[in-house]
């Protein structure tokens, strides 16, 4: 039991597990000649990646760097490009209704809550809008920086767009490269066990690998957590119904076409549409419940999206790639000397993009706290079911948000997911309180939430909430009304001067190629 | 735009170029570009920062001249008040154009010299004669194509100096706040100076490899013309209050 931890071997090579391994080891020194510490990582050379998971959240930054990747070097290999956010189109009424969830905080708001005042201000413009000085930038397609910006470093908040396939390639070569990780090419054919139920080793067609602490990244048959130790899945789709999605790839029209800078989200009859624009082509698809529309309909409706973004000639020749997964989580997401991270833990559905960023915060949770010995082991996956049982449950709520705060009603889909029954016992609670306060900082239950406060706020405002007038005077709406068109002025102001400096996406990707960014 | 014409005597014979130094002939400017070949002659009177291009991102060595847009406080009536002129700023209004020849690739495309004639200095009465009644090139047209010669070396010169700094990671960001005689401030954001620390810090080898390059003369050239930004505030702050003496 406390036999130092020395190996930790990781199952499965798409972006979860590469990205888990580089952050180990970025973190611990590997050092395979003394075998103190090492990371082996087998990858099926017959399973393919699923590689959907195309955008990231801005925490993606501040992982890259830590791992020791270039952002110039990023941009080149992954296709990548930058997104600021999430435009979503049709979401609250079934037609010509839209908001935008920027990737930048409202204005100054650690200090103040500017909902309160922006409720109650006449002529009052979209939400996001007034708080934020992303929002003229998206409708010019401009980039969150200039070249002569640093890498990582950013005049606007942004996460990237990218190539799932391809970042997964960049890590790999990476992990291996540079930071020592081992990388088998192996199908894993058997699981052996210690006596007290831990993994001891698996058997590969490459030999027999024993490890201290496996991390399941298998995606969603979940290989060790789930056939092998029998987590139970708890399924969402009570809550959450869509489980299929038709994906296609659609060129950009030119080398040198608007590359948009928000994710696109569309809400059709059964589901929404998601569009990524990509240097050399768009990213579509089609995430919708098979409870409640067909196949056949679901091609239909993606046919007629990049009909309408992309041409009637194009849209007859797509392919489209059908996935089917079952929308939830692992029961336990660490059990024994077995973590699953990535889809082997759970996935609900690609709205908000939640899936890259629960690797990035698993993996960064493992590597900060990895356990000592198999005893410290216990206590640190205790923590780590409880950590993740919590941000499964706020990844829920946050996502189930924008179905409950939608009009439409224009289909059983729609009309099913204002179901009292399909709602949370913790969502609805919330949404009661938000009725009387406006989301703020101190309904963070954890340092760390999934979500601050200001996403709420984007959600809630964006889509129409109306949260009540204090029923008392307070002193603190007073102060917060008398410095809000201060900061809803300077906020005007800030934007006017981005839009005057700052170049397209194209523009900026294309010098990235070109010349790179500075790393100060 | 701008109105560069390929420079001839057909076309140029009559011109003349003013060499006067002053805001009215474009010379309000806050700091210039300049080579690797001129550190040792720009040290002995500028500050030297590095600056970023702002169409490349890339790294340039700059003579400092003022403290916000526009400033040059090297500018005394109608002069320049240094022995020694960045060649950037001397070459005005030449410039260098490139000429393809008979469908050769870009790359073999022939320099040849250009002039602005929307440029302030360019006259018909005033200044130095661009051709002799000849139709020779005159001498000062002669200096002007030895320096804009000078000048397009210098380019592919300070692109192997910036990557021996940023391949050392000897570079480092520095905002300075000065303090001035009346009281305000003024702030110099986007320049970037060399990190003594881990210059100090560098291996025997490294040093001798740069020694080699003739980079760690050019490297203390740019350390040494620090001491150069007291010079400039003091010049500011006469401006500010010239009796204050």
């Amino acid at each position: 039991m406390k036999r130092p931890l020395k190996h930790v071997v990781i199952v499965g090579g798409g972006s979860a597990g590469w990205l888990t391994a580089c952050i180990l080891a970025a973190e611990h020194t590997i050092d395979a000649e003394s075998g103190s510490f090492q990371i082996t990582l087998i990858e099926s050379p017959t399973i393919s990646t699923i590689g959907v998971g195309e955008g990231t959240w801005p925490s993606m930054r501040a992982t890259l760097k830590r791992i020791g990747i270039s952002e110039t070097e990023f941009f080149r290999v992954c296709n990548a490009s930058f997104k600021q956010g999430t435009q979503f189109f049709n979401w609250i009424h079934e037609k010509d209704s839209g908001y935008v969830h920027p990737f930048t905080l409202p204005q100054s708001f650690a200090e103040a809550n500017l909902a309160q005042p922006w409720q109650r201000s006449p002529n009052r413009i979209p939400f996001a809008e007034a708080v934020c000085p992303q929002l003229p930038l998206f409708e010019q397609h401009l980039a969150p920086k200039q070249i002569s910006t640093p890498e990582y470093a950013c005049h606007l908040n942004y996460g990237y767009h990218l190539d799932a396939g391809k970042f997964a390639r960049m890590l790999r070569k990476h992990a291996v490269d540079k930071l020592g990780v081992t990388h088998l090419s192996a199908e894993v054919e058997q699981v052996n066990n210690h006596d007290n139920g831990d993994i001891a080793s698996l058997a590969t067609t490459a030999g027999t690998i024993s490890g201290d602490l496996f991390i399941d990244c298998s995606g969603a048959r979940s290989l060790l957590l789930g056939q092998h130790l029998g987590v139970e899945f708890c399924s969402q789709r009570h809550i959450l119904f869509n489980d299929s999605a038709l994906a296609a790839q659609v060129p950009q029209s030119s080398t040198e076409a608007d590359i948009a800078s928000c994710t696109l989200s569309t809400a059709q009859d059964c589901g929404w549409i998601w569009d990524i624009g990509l240097p050399s082509r768009r990213g579509t698809g089609y995430v919708y419940s098979s409870a409640h529309t067909t196949e056949e309909q679901a091609q239909t409706r993606l046919r007629s999206y990049i009909a309408a973004t992309a041409g009637e000639a194009f849209a007859e020749q797509i392919e489209a790639r059908k996935l089917n997964y079952n929308p939830g989580h692992r029961a336990k997401f660490w059990h024994k000397n077995c973590v699953a991270i990535g889809m082997s833990a759970g996935f609900i559905e690609p709205l908000e993009a939640s899936a890259l960023v629960l690797v990035e915060v698993a993996a960064t949770e493992i590597a900060d706290q990895l356990p000592a010995n198999r005893q410290h082991m216990e206590h640190v996956a205790k923590g780590f079911n409880d950590n993740f049982h919590y941000r499964w449950e706020s990844i829920i709520d946050f996502l189930k948000l924008h179905y409950v705060l939608s009009q439409r009603r224009d289909n059983d889909y729609w009309k099913d997911h204002s179901d009292t029954v399909s709602i949370p016992d913790s969502l609805a609670e919330r949404l009661q309180h938000w009725r009387y306060q406006s989301p703020w900082h101190q309904d963070n239950r954890q340092t760390n939430e999934m979500f601050p406060a200001a996403s709420y706020q984007y959600v809630l405002y964006g889509m129409g909430f109306e949260t009540q007038p204090s029923h008392t005077q307070r002193r603190s709406d007073i102060k917060a009304e008398h410095l809000a068109s201060g900061y809803f002025a300077e906020n005007q102001q800030r934007s006017r001067q981005l839009l005057a400096m700052l170049p397209s996406n194209r523009e900026l990707i294309n010098k990235i190629h070109q010349y790179g960014m500075q790393t100060i | 735009m701008n109105n560069h014409q390929l420079l001839s005597y057909e076309t140029h014979g009559n011109c003349r170029v003013i060499t006067d130094r002053s805001y009215t002939l474009g010379d309000g400017i806050m700091h210039a570009m300049i080579f690797a070949t001129e550190l040792r002659a720009s040290q002995a009177h500028y500050p030297i920062f590095f600056c970023k291009d702002n169409e490349t991102g890339t790294f340039y060595p700059a003579a400092l001249f003022g403290f916000e847009q526009g400033e040059n406080l090297y500018l005394e009536n109608n002069t320049w008040s240094a022995s020694y002129v960045p060649m950037i700023v001397e070459r005005h209004p030449f410039l260098i154009g490139f000429k393809s020849q008979d469908g050769a690739a870009d790359a073999n495309r022939a320099p040849v010299v250009s002039i602005d004639m929307d440029s302030p200095r360019v006259s018909r009465e005033n200044g130095r004669r661009l051709f002799n009644d000849d139709g020779q090139p005159s001498e000062f047209l002669g200096q002007s194509v030895q320096l804009l010669d000078a000048v397009h070396r210098g380019h592919s010169d300070n692109k192997g100096f910036i990557e021996v700094l940023l391949r050392y990671d000897l570079l480092e960001s520095c905002t300075m706040d000065i303090g001035l005689v009346d009281g305000t401030q003024r702030k110099l954001l986007g320049y970037y100076t060399i990190n003594e620390s881990k210059l100090r810090e560098l291996s025997g080898d490294i040093l001798t490899l740069l020694h080699a390059g003739n980079y760690l003369e050019r490297i203390y050239m740019v350390v040494a013309s620090l001491s150069n930004m007291g010079t400039l505030i003091e010049k500011k702050n006469t401006r500010l209050q010239p009796d204050r003496h």
